[in-house]
């Protein structure tokens, strides 16, 4: 059964003169117990996607969708209390900037003990108090912080951006979400601890068959923990497919840069020899190319670009291009 | 030794802490350490935070003095706070380029103060070699007259390797200079900071703890771990055979993202 099925989801932000289209009819499926990867630079509406799906996007941003399912639920037929309540009791996310996230006037042994569920408590009223420090404590333990009595005492400003992050997950973790939402988790550590934490997720899937979907910029990071990778670039879908689809045979010229622009991927390439890129940068918000929006970048880009293109998909690899480069692979 | 350009001997940087003036404890920044660098070559320094790398780019560009030992370039002493002399030769490009220009100073004023205090070049000489320096980064000459926030990343990051070559310096410090930017801007990077050790004879001396681009970039590599060197060599025999745990470490952290496939 599919977990999550969002279809058309489109993303507009309210501005004086016309709305922008920050996200433009984004689909995103979800089998239960898969590791999805998002991957997109920086705008490419990756984390919008994910607030989205929470609903934790203030007023000025506008969201339409043509279908949004939970686990077979329709949910655009509920209230938006009934739906706030839905997600909230099984999805959690773990957010960027673990410590502009985490509330600075209380320590985090409050935040951690606030974060857990009530009903995984048993006993009588007068024990669960000691029950909730010590969900809080097995929590810090389960993320690797060892030193728990320092941690708990302390505010988010003495501690590193490393360790709230990994409180942040252990707050995320608390309920036990079926879908956990990882947007960038381990963008402030270093690579001994990224395995660590990607470990730790991976092992919590394969227990407990808690889905992921795993945020990055990098397609180099993820690819080794996720089962499916979603491409998107500057709003728009890219492509998606299982890891190996998408890593040995990408479809859309937007992906084969990324595997060929990375050195580590293409490790046959002699040394200092010049890498493959795109030309130009990524659009600003504000000067969207129409139609296709990699087009300006594109290098098999023709006329009929500035139209969007439909999503073709050829055994559950979906990319949406006119000129995908299918044929080139045989 | 003819063409050995940065030659660093027994530098070392420690720290006393003053709490304990009775019996003074010493912090061990970094322990003594050489190594030499010649023209076209780029050496990356690799390690985990605390190791001591950014204290080292300190030391070699310097905001620090250093407890012990010297640099010489092509054989001269760079003294310490002789800082003419210095930043005309070793520049240096900080990670988070975006904080590092000055918000209210266009591209052309921010790239005329080096110019104005290093050179003795008159406002037209100036004027024409921002431009050429503008080219040279792949911006175009009317961007002199753009603020920094109307850039996007990637083109601060080129504005501030601007900002570093346009004295002609010898060697440039990347402190993890391309760990910010986005994938495909940071192979056009890559490939601009090639060219232009091609066409300068520059030396780099790159920070960084994403080793694909170690092996891609550089020719030597020196592993620092807690301010002590654990390995220097050619980049290329210490990632296929790491001596010590600690690289081996560094390395199997990283080799999961090059197997699969």
């Amino acid at each position: 059964m599919n977990l999550i099925d969002i279809r058309n989801l489109s993303i507009e932000l309210k501005t004086a003169t016309k709305p922008i289209l920050a996200v433009d009819h984004v689909n995103l499926k979800m089998r239960e117990g898969e590791v999805r990867g998002l991957v997109g630079e920086s705008g490419s509406g990756k984390s919008l996607l994910a607030q989205a799906i929470i609903g934790v996007l203030d007023e000025k941003w506008q969201v339409h969708v043509d279908r949004f399912h939970w686990r077979g639920q329709d949910l655009m037929r509920l209230s938006p209390e009934e739906r706030k309540a839905v997600i909230t009791k099984d999805v959690a996310m773990i957010f960027q900037e673990p410590m502009a996230c985490l509330d600075p006037t209380a320590t985090i042994g409050e935040q951690l003990e606030e974060a857990v569920d009530v009903a995984q408590l048993s006993g009588f009223f007068w024990q669960k108090r000691q029950q909730r420090k010590l969900a809080a404590m097995n929590l810090l333990h389960k993320v690797g912080i060892k030193k728990h009595q320092a941690c708990v005492k302390s505010f988010p400003h003495q501690l590193t951006d490393a360790l709230c992050q990994r409180v942040m997950i252990a707050m995320a973790l608390a309920r036990r979400p079926i879908l956990l939402i990882a947007d960038e988790p381990t963008a402030a550590m270093e690579s001994t601890n990224q395995g660590q934490i990607f470990r730790l997720l991976a092992s919590l899937n394969q227990l407990k068959n808690m889905s992921i979907l795993l945020i990055s910029h990098d397609l180099e990071n993820v690819t080794h923990w996720t089962n499916t990778i979603t491409v998107m670039y500057s709003g728009q879908f890219v492509e998606a497919g299982t890891t190996e689809q998408i890593f040995n045979q990408p479809y859309h010229p937007y992906t084969r840069a990324l595997v060929d622009s990375s050195p580590k991927a293409s490790s046959m390439i002699p040394n200092k020899s010049r890498l493959m890129t795109l030309p130009g940068s990524i659009p600003i918000l504000q000067h969207l190319p129409i139609g296709c929006r990699l087009g300006p970048r594109c290098p098999r880009a023709q006329q009929k670009c500035v139209h969007a293109p439909k999503i073709k998909s050829y055994h559950d690899h979906q990319v949406s291009c006119h000129f995908p480069l299918k044929d080139s692979y045989s | 030794m003819s063409n050995v350009l940065l030659q660093v001997v027994n530098l070392s940087k420690s720290y006393k802490d003053k709490n304990y003036w009775l019996n003074r404890r010493c912090i061990n920044a970094l322990e003594p350490l050489s190594f030499n660098i010649e023209a076209h070559k780029t050496l990356a320094i690799v390690g985990e935070t605390g190791s001591g790398k950014s204290t080292l780019a300190k030391l070699l560009v310097g905001a620090e003095l250093p407890s012990t030992g010297h640099i010489r370039l092509n054989g001269q002493t760079l003294e310490p706070g002789n800082f003419k002399q210095r930043c005309q030769h070793i520049r240096m490009i900080f990670q988070d380029s975006g904080t590092t220009l000055n918000p209210s100073l266009t591209i052309e004023q921010l790239l005329d103060e080096p110019l104005q205090l290093n050179t003795d070049l008159d406002e037209l000489e100036r004027y024409q070699l921002i431009r050429e320096t503008l080219q040279k980064v792949g911006l175009l000459a009317e961007h002199m007259n753009f603020y920094p926030h109307m850039f996007s990343g990637g083109q601060k990051q080129r504005i501030s390797l601007a900002r570093a070559i346009i004295l002609q310096p010898q060697v440039i410090i990347l402190d993890e200079a391309l760990a910010s930017l986005d994938p495909s801007l940071r192979s056009q990077m890559i490939n601009l900071l090639l060219d232009l050790q091609q066409q300068m004879g520059l030396a780099f001396i790159l920070i960084s703890h994403n080793l694909g681009i170690v092996r891609h970039f550089s020719d030597e590599m020196m592993v620092l771990y807690k301010g002590k060197v654990l390995e220097l060599g050619k980049t290329t025999d210490i990632l296929q055979n790491p001596q010590h745990k600690h690289t081996k470490k560094l390395i199997m952290s990283q080799r999961f993202q090059l197997l699969n496939r």
